[in-house]
């Protein structure tokens, strides 16, 4: 690895100097002539039929251009799978939860487009309303959709191992429920819109997305127009965090009207609109029940999650199996038993979410806490008894190539003085830990894989072009590393053109943490095959065997002499001149087993590699306030190898951030009556500056086999432990195992209450004894 | 509600320009002038992407009337680097990673900005409670953080990163 030039170093990002000069366009910020203002008139109910709609009056508005509602739809049902097909862009008879899309209007301005939207005239008969999830599952006659008897949605049945008998042999069982509220992405950009119909028909469109691909198939079946004529344009992106993955209404709506009134439409949304109409986490409640040895060993565990789907389909069937594969790839267990239902409620839509669960994830470690605590061992000591190992199969059939879960609790234990630490601190100061994995991937059918093409221009500079979306990560400059790397050149030589669906060919987009591993492999073979070429010309010009030549710094050389050389420039010239073309394709598809599906089939090779990581938290707990201050967070984390390690501690600090400070201590939506109460930043806590503890980051590598140069997915992940983190850490200060999540200090103070009365009463009952 | 005219000093550019009095210089710098470095996220006063200097101090271009800015030097992002050439700051957060999807960068350079032209070598605590206006969702703070101490004070052992080269 050490004779790379740009691979493995800390390389400032290529697109970020167009960002510290605020030039980089975000979709609010695009201007096209004649452009239109966009608004969506949403249901004030929870459950309400339609049973008329009256636009006359908001189209005589002067200044509106048009009115759509659901009859200009032709009734066109989208989902993310065939059997998920349950929502329509804007709804015809029924609304299932505030917020959800009844009509849409083009304006010559916001304000002529609000005002059009207050004269629209909807008539709705309201229905009784669902909101909790075990009320929508126990009700057999109030359905959201009629075809989902008792409301459920998916369910995923996983069953492996022989569960009975393992438990009989259990030496020690406990049974346990884990409850988490709603957490919301909150991108820094607000979700916006910009669509236009050319001249030639074809469809354009501007969004924030975690993968153009998946726009542009559901608009060409919307629209029923061919998908070469629908183009996802390149644009700036302002987070995404699992929740811009499939189309938003605001899409179809937004392209609706183009093409009613010719002309582009611009929609943004409001804050509100953010947190309500695209997706939120998952509320949830898990019972673990978790059988192990005298040594900590798990030998049988019964999963069983219901997490409130909200009103549509969505993610679903991945939604509610994610939580579970997380934790069977962390940990081994033979016979596990996971039963997820998915639940319709008329609230806001659930779609996946960096932690995957935190009622879930949280569950499963604290549990660990809570039997070593019963064993007398230490938490590190059982999570090394059950720690995923290369070369085992996880539960559900999938072969784990490389892994360095060991290694990751190892280091981070000793970074953090774990050991010095547990047992020994003061009251109301603790450390907890918390392990994560995540997959590289999973079978995304015909849209699993991905390829690069790449040009060389006459100047002797390239243009990479790649299906690979940026949505803040670092995308652009993982795709431009690489290709500036494999080619000899440097990373200004490289024009990248990507997440653009009328110029780059399908990519399974950023949504499943493959980006790197598929789309950066793709544009690494393609610039390989170009590499090559150019190998062939300069090995004739320099008389050696183009197997003797490597390529650095805009020059072919020969290895052993590296005097001998010719600029890359000289070598393009000369192949045009000798009527030869200098570009090339790469492509990579994922081996997985393309048999595996989620609700039918949810066994085989999900995908090519998983990544694994520990996270250690230290924090103090204010008793009369409850209160909880981090002291400091450690993220180890077996990355495969790091292609740009200033990019992947960001990935790190960001995921201590949203999963543990923000995901743990003061994220999560409240309601009243189906209506999110706190959808704003005012209301709804992120972290801030301020808040953040001081994080130490530990890269780890395994070197995955398949991965290029060894990479798989880099950090996202260690949300999820920073989160199992962070509730280890309060319940060790308090003393209190905690189950509902986040930790808020109204729950802290309550069970540092319910503990104290608890302790007075033993204190009580032994005086009565005594005396 | 009529229109009005008035004069805006942008980034030392005089500008004429027709408003509504309702109007916040945001809409004015995004939807008549272009500006657009300049962000809205929650348009309440809260994030901070906004933030524009009036008088070399940092304010919330959401909240402020358009009118207000009459007379006063706004600088915004698109005002920090002297054409090409970018301020210590801005190559500071490049060079450390303090970049990801960029939305609520301009904000944090502005704030930022105008905490070292007021305390030149602030302290870690000192930074922290100037950015605590501003929302990012992607970093976890500690980049930027330590892209703004460095450009107070380029120190050796800060961390490996180019701009001290």
């Amino acid at each position: 690895m050490s004779d790379h030039t740009l691979i493995g170093t800390r390389m400032p990002r290529v697109d970020s100097r167009a960002k510290v000069m605020g030039k980089a366009k975000y979709t609010a910020d695009l201007k096209l002539p004649h452009m239109l203002v966009g608004k969506i008139k949403r249901s004030p109910y929870a459950h309400a039929r339609i049973l008329n709609i009256d636009t006359s009056k908001a189209e005589a508005l002067p200044g509106v251009k048009a009115v759509v509602t659901g009859k200009d739809t032709e009734g066109v049902k989208w989902g993310v799978f065939p059997y998920t097909r349950d929502q329509q862009f804007i709804q015809i008879e029924k609304a299932r939860y505030i917020g959800d899309e009844v009509a849409g209007v083009a304006a010559i301005d916001e304000e002529t487009a609000l005002r059009a939207l207050d004269l629209i005239e909807v008539e709705y008969e309201e229905l009784p309303a669902i909101f909790d999830p075990m009320e929508a599952m126990a009700s057999d006659t109030e359905l959201i959709h009629e075809d989902f008897p008792n409301n459920i949605n998916i369910h995923v049945n996983i069953d492996t191992g022989n569960v009975e008998e393992n438990f009989e042999k259990a030496y020690y069982i406990r049974e346990d429920t884990f409850m988490a509220s709603e957490e919301s992405y909150f991108h820094a950009e607000p979700y916006a819109v910009v669509a236009r119909f050319d001249h030639e028909g074809c469809l354009e469109v501007w969004c924030p997305n975690a993968g153009p691909h998946m726009k542009s198939k559901p608009l060409s079946n919307s629209f029923k127009i061919p998908l070469h004529k629908v183009k996802i344009k390149k644009i700036a992106i302002g987070g995404a965090f699992g929740g811009r993955s499939e189309i938003c209404p605001a899409d179809y709506i937004c392209a609706l009207l183009a093409k009613k009134t010719d002309k582009p439409v611009k929609i943004v949304f409001t804050r509100e609109e953010n947190t309500i109409a695209t997706r939120q986490g998952h509320a949830m409640i898990t019972t673990h029940k978790t059988g192990v040895d005298r040594e900590g060993r798990v030998l049988a565990r019964e999963t069983t999650c219901y997490m409130d789907g909200g009103a549509y389909s969505s993610t679903g069937p991945i939604a509610t199996s994610v939580p579970f594969l997380s934790m069977e790839q962390a940990y081994r267990m033979e016979s596990v038993r996971y039963n997820g239902y998915r639940i319709y409620t008329n609230k806001p839509i659930r779609g996946m979410i960096r932690v995957h669960g935190r009622g879930f994830a949280c569950g499963v470690d604290t549990q660990l806490d809570m039997i070593a605590d019963h064993l007398g061992i230490d938490p590190v000591e059982i999570r090394l008894k059950n720690s995923r190992q290369p070369g085992d199969y996880t539960s559900t059939k999938s072969y784990v190539s490389s892994c360095a879960m060991d290694e990751t609790i190892h280091k981070a234990v000793e970074k953090s003085g774990f050991k010095e630490k547990w047992g020994k601190l003061p009251p109301f100061h603790g450390i907890g830990i918390g392990t994560n994995s995540v997959q590289t991937g999973f079978p995304m059918g015909i849209r699993g894989g991905s390829q690069s093409f790449i040009k060389f221009n006459e100047d002797g500079e390239a243009t990479v072009m790649s299906g690979v979306v940026d949505n803040g990560q670092g995308n652009e400059n993982m795709l431009v590393q690489i290709a500036a790397e494999e080619l000899g050149l440097l990373p200004e030589d490289i024009h990248l053109v990507n997440a653009d669906t009328e110029t780059t060919s399908s990519d399974p987009g950023s949504y499943s943490q493959v980006s790197t591993f598929v789309g950066g492999h793709a544009v690494k073979i393609a610039a390989e095959n170009c590499r090559e070429k150019l190998f062939k010309v300069a090995a004739k010009v320099l008389k050696v065997d183009p197997q003797e030549l490597a390529a650095k710094n805009r020059l072919i050389f020969v290895r052993d002499d590296p005097e001998k050389s010719i600029p890359i420039k000289k070598v393009v010239r000369i192949s045009l001149l000798n009527f030869t073309s200098v570009n090339a394709e790469g492509g990579y598809w994922p081996k997985v087993d393309m048999k595996r599906e989620w609700v039918k089939n949810p066994y085989g090779q999900m995908c090519e590699a998983f990544s694994f990581g520990t996270t250690i938290v230290e924090v103090k707990v204010d008793p009369d306030t409850g209160q909880v201050e981090v002291l400091e967070a450690t993220a180890a984390q077996d990355v495969g190898y790091a292609l740009n390690p200033l990019i992947l501690e960001g990935q790190f600090e960001g995921s201590i951030a949203m999963g543990g400070q923000g995901g743990m201590l003061t994220e999560y939506h409240e309601w009243m009556d189906g209506r999110c109460i706190n959808p704003t930043m005012l209301d709804y806590k992120v972290p801030l500056a301020c808040d953040m503890p001081r994080i130490n980051n530990i890269i780890v590598e395994s070197i995955d086999p398949k991965g290029p140069y060894g990479a798989k997915e880099a950090g996202m992940s260690i949300a999820m432990s920073a989160a199992q983190g962070y509730s280890g850490a309060v319940s060790n200060a308090i003393g209190v195992f905690l189950d509902s999540f986040p930790l808020t200090p109204d729950k802290i103070l309550a069970a540092i209450k319910e503990k104290e009365t608890r302790q007075l009463k033993r204190e009580n009952a032994d005086k009565t004894e005594v005396n | 509600m009529e229109k009005i005219e008035i004069t805006l000093n942008i980034n030392d550019n005089p500008y004429e320009v027709m408003i509504y009095p309702n109007d916040t210089l945001l809409d004015v710098l995004r939807d008549k002038l272009d500006l657009t470095g300049s962000k809205e996220s929650c348009g309440e006063g809260v994030c901070g992407s906004c933030t524009v200097h009036m008088d070399g101090k940092p304010v919330r271009a959401c909240l402020t009337l358009a009118m207000e800015a009459q007379g006063a030097k706004i600088k915004t992002v698109e005002g920090l680097a002297n054409v090409d050439e970018l301020s210590n700051l801005q190559q500071s957060f490049i060079d450390h990673g303090a970049v990801q999807c960029g939305f609520c960068t301009p904000g944090m350079l502005m704030s930022a900005d105008a905490l070292l032209r007021e305390n030149p070598n602030p302290d870690e605590k000192a930074i922290r409670k100037a950015l605590a206006g501003n929302i990012c969702r992607c970093t976890g703070y500690a980049k930027i953080v330590q892209a703004v101490a460095h450009a107070a004070q380029p120190q050796d052992d800060c961390c490996d990163c180019k701009s001290k080269e």
